[in-house]
């Protein structure tokens, strides 16, 4: 008899601190004596700094000090990351403050440390910086400085495309988007001169990547960083890298002896939090005259901004080698350029790049279906892959998945294809499909778990949340393996001093990384249950097995509070054993796994006002085994809100001059209760073998299948005709009517 | 200004917001400041009962007026509120940093209409002045659904 | 994003807000809906901040004379929840649901939007559809403004250093007058990108008033006389949009102004 609580739909007990207003979050932490800095920035995209004048600190003015690049000269750049394969100009990473020139305008030139944030913002106007503006570069096309390039080329794709019957080609943009979390970013610092150690609570995705990344920029050893996630208000990606800000706070810290806190605010946030996508390619897909892929060429740009931050190359990576999806392709030519351009980095934004290939490859699908006359389906069908393992042409290995049965499931649930109606009609009907494999999970986490007194544990956990619901999720994974209930488990996160080992929370893998630590940990612990047990009860070790009433063997049972118990006691243990509670902890490291889906969006454009009302939704994601339902539902609803922002609203826009026009959420819009249309999710769980829990992520496939389903309603209800999102009605009515200088090209003629 | 029954006397800055006010010089930190200019919501408490942008006026205009925040959601005895507790059933929230803005918005929805009275599209425009990025908002509208149904609200 | 210093003055009454006001320096402050983002931004930086909110005299909504007269402080949910106005005026309650969101509302003056003058706000295009009159008052004494007289440019208006809107007044609109507001916005409760504000008594008045056409409300004269003259709402409304010189601003304008004049029609 075994106790099912993976797949139980449980609720959360964070929730209880949330709803009486007991959360801390970093800005909600009081730190006594703490400062507060401001930052001064750049006001243009790009400019030589030729001198820089501060006001001298004043008791009168709260003013405790104005920090500038040159004070910190004696700091790093940030760490950049090489994806495999990639090339990256790892000396054109971001500085913690700049010393001669600025690469965007919002870039932070001078730390303004002061008794309050008003006051500082006082002191910021009084920097005096004098630039001389230079050109700015805008598009990654125009830029002539490459930041980060990879490139691939499988199978003989010159003599596919020569030997085709049909070759389709697409040229496609996603714009900049802004993750905004409804926390913005920040950080305390304090500084113990005494024992040298350094005390930092961050908003953050994560300790492990902040501290490295602090230890590297501090030029400090990770020991002598003691790194704090608390509460964390959202974060999409956005908080996987420390803020430059968080750096100089830590560096003004140390100089200073004062605890140093920043509260980012949402000005800052929208035009200084490095942004998401900012990419364009152009696709070919060679096909046979039976729709049969025979090859993919993929040429695409990446907007990287003025400098690399750590995560700056991976999202470009991500979308290259996603770039085939669900099909199976048996020869590629796949190269991504990541051009330098003088706006804010990027770096991973929900998604992170899968968005972006689910995109290109799905419109270019369904491009290819409309010139071939085949079914946009029936096309699908006939190319996705079937057998797993199976190694993409770009190098990555998909590890499971039943496309087909999404495929099917989806299409049930989206119900009978309605003929997209007439343009003229008083509106123009369409309905779109998109299908999306993600990479998930990688890398390595840990967990250890402790017995306490009656039978409870604690389980430190090297992840740590934002939102997801780490603590129910791996309550549930652990009180399962040791058959007790998920309330006889705690779970602690986020603290260097307590947590094991491990990466961080990003790339849909905190379940099947993280989640699969601990249930490897609540294995070993039941492992040593067992042997207590069976010393307890005299026998050997394989005479005991665990039950939800304790361990039972010969008759007798031994409850984990009596475990716990013996344990402590000083003869507790067999002969050799050491004495005191007992402990598990393991650590779990698996290859990416793939999770998968299928979308599908009905759309309606006034043909008057060009204004669109996505109509309905419907979401089939195979995460894999999913441990909690509920928070699993919550998750895809998530992401298919985000991407439907994507598609009707967001997008950070920036001027001639490289100024981002959209500084306030008057003008970067995010959708509200009232925007949402109905969304009917299906799940399909198609277990990985490359973990105990079967689990893949079910983080970001929301925001990557719902984006190109739109976008494929969109292009049908506007009879072909291609836009790039945002799908505001100024383009949409200009699409339908031809009416300027930006006219949508019909897809045949292209 | 009295916060939830309890009276608070500070000495402010003319520029003081009332948000900052709440949450550095009274300590009540659930409410949370998300954009300090009016859009998101987060800072929504309830002034004389209505719901305001806590954000959107300075604290010396608060001065003599009665307040209530997301800590004075529960009953006297710390027990949640029905809405609350709809809010844990419905999953309707994820990281928490918007929750208390759409609790202080639900709330005085609640308060000025009748059980059963309140239609889903009435909720969602009456949520729309507040901005959640984690759950697409589907739980916090069924949560409202559920407080508006229920006879206790 | 915290505001710059300033004095916080409360107004001890109408007269002495105008004393204060008389300073180049000082800034009214209504609602504060609009103004505190200003000041949150830095983008606004008055030395002197005179809060109004301490006027009760200027926070009433009553009718005289047939005529609704709006104290310049009265709240936007005061205006939405009157029973009074959704009977004679009900334009005004179906623009003042656009208006932001309910906790914006619920501090948010219906004077201050006026004084605002955004181009994008809605009450200013109802109330210029509606011909409402605006009293202002200064230590030299008061003055009475129409909307084309009020609304100068985007966030300018006639109000001189020292003069603050005291009230406005909403003439009747006589029996069997149809109302309807429409606009069209990115997300709900966001700013208008276009609207439209018909008023029409057949046969007698019709007022269309335009949000988005150029950077003040303005009325559609020449489709106001081709309705009276028996034009068709499309045509009345291809009128409205004639000189609307971007392409989908002037279809947005054109279609939602043929969508009010159908209902009102209807």
């Amino acid at each position: 008899m075994t106790t099912r609580l993976v797949g139980a739909p449980l609720t959360r007990r964070e929730d209880a601190r949330v709803l009486r207003g007991e959360t801390r979050y970093v800005d909600d932490i009081v730190i006594p004596g703490a400062a507060q800095a401001a930052f001064v920035r750049s006001p243009h995209a790009s400019a030589a700094i030729q001198s820089i004048a501060v006001p001298e600190p004043s008791e009168a003015d709260g003013l405790l000090a104005v920090i500038t690049g040159r004070e910190l000269a004696g700091l790093r750049s940030f760490p950049v990351m090489e994806p495999r394969g990639a090339h990256v100009a790892a000396g054109e990473a971001h500085p913690v403050l700049p010393v001669d020139e600025v690469r965007y305008a919002g870039q932070p030139v001078a730390a303004v440390i002061a008794r309050t944030r008003a006051l500082a913002e006082d002191a910021a106007e009084l920097v005096e910086v004098e630039y001389e503006a230079r050109p700015a570069v805008l598009s990654p096309r125009a830029s002539d400085l490459t930041l980060m390039r990879w490139s691939q080329r499988t199978g003989d794709v010159d003599a596919a495309f020569a030997a085709a019957a049909h070759v389709v080609t697409g040229r496609y943009a996603l714009p900049r988007l802004v993750a905004a979390p409804m926390e913005a970013r920040g950080a305390i610092a304090r500084y113990d001169a005494d024992a040298d150690g350094l005390t930092v609570w961050c908003s953050a995705q994560d300790i492990h990547r902040s501290r490295a990344q602090l230890s590297h920029i501090l030029g400090r050893d990770e020991g002598t960083i003691h790194l704090i996630v608390p509460d964390v208000g959202g974060a999409f990606g956005s908080k996987g890298v420390v803020a430059p800000e968080v750096a100089a706070i830590a560096a003004a810290a140390i100089r200073l002896g004062v605890p140093v806190r920043w509260t980012e605010d949402r000005l800052e946030n929208l035009v200084g939090a490095y942004q998401g996508r900012g990419i364009e390619g152009d696709v070919a897909l060679a096909l046979a005259a039976d729709g049969r892929m025979l090859a993919l060429r993929a040429r695409l740009w990446a907007d990287l901004g003025g400098y690399l931050l750590t995560t700056t190359p991976i999202p470009p990576h991500t979308a290259a080698t996603l770039i085939t999806g669900v099909y199976d392709i048996p020869a590629a030519d796949v190269e991504v350029t990541g051009a330098r351009t003088h706006k804010v980095p990027t770096g991973p934004y929900r998604g992170a790049g899968r968005p972006d290939a689910a995109y290109m490859i799905e419109r270019l699908v369904d491009r290819a279906a409309r010139e071939l006359d085949l079914d946009r389906i029936e096309l699908r069908r006939r190319n996705l892959i079937r057998r797993f393992p199976h190694r993409t042409p770009t190098g990555l290995e998909y590890d499971s998945g039943d496309y087909e049965r999404c495929l099917d499931l989806a299409l049930e649930l989206a119900g009978p294809d309605q003929p997209s109606r007439p343009l003229g009609a008083d509106v123009a009907r369409g309905t779109g499909f998109a299908m999306y494999v993600e990479r998930a999970g990688g890398g390595f986490e840990s967990a250890r778990i402790q017995l306490r007194p009656g039978g409870r544990f604690l389980i430190d956990s090297s992840s740590s949340p934002h939102g997801q619901g780490h603590d129910i999720t791996f309550a549930q994974i652990a009180a399962e393996r040791l058959q007790t209930a998920p309330g006889a488990i705690e779970l602690r996160f986020g603290d260097s001093a307590s947590a094991p080992g491990g990466v961080g929370t990003f790339g849909s893998r905190s379940v099947a990384q993280a989640g699969s630590a601990v249930a490897r940990a609540a294995d070993a612990m039941v492992g040593e249950g067992a042997r207590l047990a069976a010393h307890l009860l005299g026998l050997e070790a394989g005479a005991v097995r665990l039950t939800p009433a304790g361990f039972l063997g010969d008759g007798a049972a031994l409850s984990w509070a009596e475990i716990a118990d013996s344990a402590a006691a000083p003869d507790g243990h067999p002969p050799g054993g050491a004495p005191g509670p007992l402990q598990a902890s393991a650590r779990f490291e698996s290859a990416n796994v793939f999770s998968s889906g299928v979308h599908a969006a009905e759309v309606d454009i006034d043909p008057e006002t060009g204004q669109l009302s996505v109509r309905r939704l419907v979401a089939v994601d195979d995460a894999g085994t999913l441990i909690n339902p509920l928070l699993a539902h919550g998750q895809v609803i998530g992401g298919v809100v985000q991407a439907l922002g994507e598609c009707l609203v967001e997008e950070a826009v920036y001027d001639d001059d490289g100024q981002m026009r959209s500084g306030s959420f008057l003008d970067y819009s995010l959708l509200t209760a009232a925007e949402i249309p109905p969304i009917i999710t299906g799940e399909v769980e198609t277990p990985t073998p490359l973990n105990p829990l079967g689990a893949k992520g079910a983080g970001e496939g929301g925001a990557v299948g719902a984006l190109p389903a739109v976008a494929n309603a969109v292009t049908d209800a506007l009879g072909g005709r291609h836009v790039e999102p945002p799908y505001t009605a100024d383009k949409l009515w200009r699409a339908l009517h031809g009416a300027d200088d930006r006219p949508a090209v019909p897809e045949e003629r292209r | 200004m009295v916060i939830n029954g309890r009276t608070y006397d500070d000495e402010v800055e003319d520029r003081t917001l009332l948000s900052d006010f709440i949450r550095h010089q009274a300590g009540l930190t659930g409410t949370h400041v998300g954009c300090e200019h009016g859009v998101c919501g987060a800072c929504t408490v309830q002034l004389d009962g209505e719901p305001v942008r806590s954000c959107l006026m300075l604290a010396v205009q608060a001065d003599g007026r009665s307040l209530r925040t997301v800590e004075g959601l529960a009953g006297p005895d710390g027990e949640l509120s029905v809405l609350q507790r709809a809010f844990t059933e419905h999953h309707a929230l994820q990281c928490g940093f918007c929750t208390a803005g759409f609790l202080m918005t639900a709330d005085a929805l609640l308060r000025r209409r009748e059980t059963g009275s309140i239609s889903e599209a009435e909720i969602r425009e009456e949520l729309a002045g507040n901005l959640c990025r984690c759950t697409g908002y589907e739980g916090i509208v069924a949560a409202v659904r559920t407080a508006a149904q229920s006879p206790r609200h | 994003m915290k505001p710059a210093p300033f004095v916080y003055t409360p107004a001890p009454s109408v007269a002495g807000a105008l004393e204060l006001l008389a300073d180049e320096d000082a800034t009214a402050l209504a609602g504060g809906q609009s103004l505190v983002p200003l000041l949150n931004f830095r983008l606004a930086r008055p030395g002197v901040l005179v809060d109004l909110n301490p006027l009760t005299a200027l926070d009433h909504l009553h009718v005289t004379g047939g005529a609704l007269r709006i104290g310049a402080l009265t709240r936007q949910a005061t205006l939405q929840r009157s029973a009074t106005v959704a009977e004679g005026w009900p334009l005004l309650t179906e623009a003042v649901s656009h208006v932001g969101h309910a906790a914006i509302r619920n501090r948010g003056t219906v004077g201050g939007s006026v004084a605002h003058a955004d181009p994008a706000a809605e009450l200013p295009v109802a109330l210029t559809a509606l011909d409402a009159r605006f009293h202002l008052r200064s230590g030299a004494g008061e003055r009475t403004l129409s909307a084309s007289e009020l609304f100068q440019g985007p966030m300018t208006t006639a109000l001189e250093t020292g003069e603050l809107l005291v009230e406005i007044e909403v003439p009747p609109v006589g029996p069997g007058a149809r109302m309807a507001f429409l606009e069209h916005a990115r997300t709900h409760g966001d700013f208008a990108v276009a609207g439209a504000a018909v008023v029409l008594v057949p046969g007698e008045r019709a007022a269309i008033a335009l949000l988005g056409a150029a950077v003040t409300p303005v009325r559609a004269h020449a489709a106001e006389r081709a309705l009276l003259g028996g034009a068709a709402a499309a045509e009345a409304a291809r009128l409205a949009g004639a000189d609307v010189g971007d392409d989908h601003r002037r279809a947005l304008i054109t279609t939602l102004t043929r969508r009010a004049l159908e209902r009102v029609l209807a």
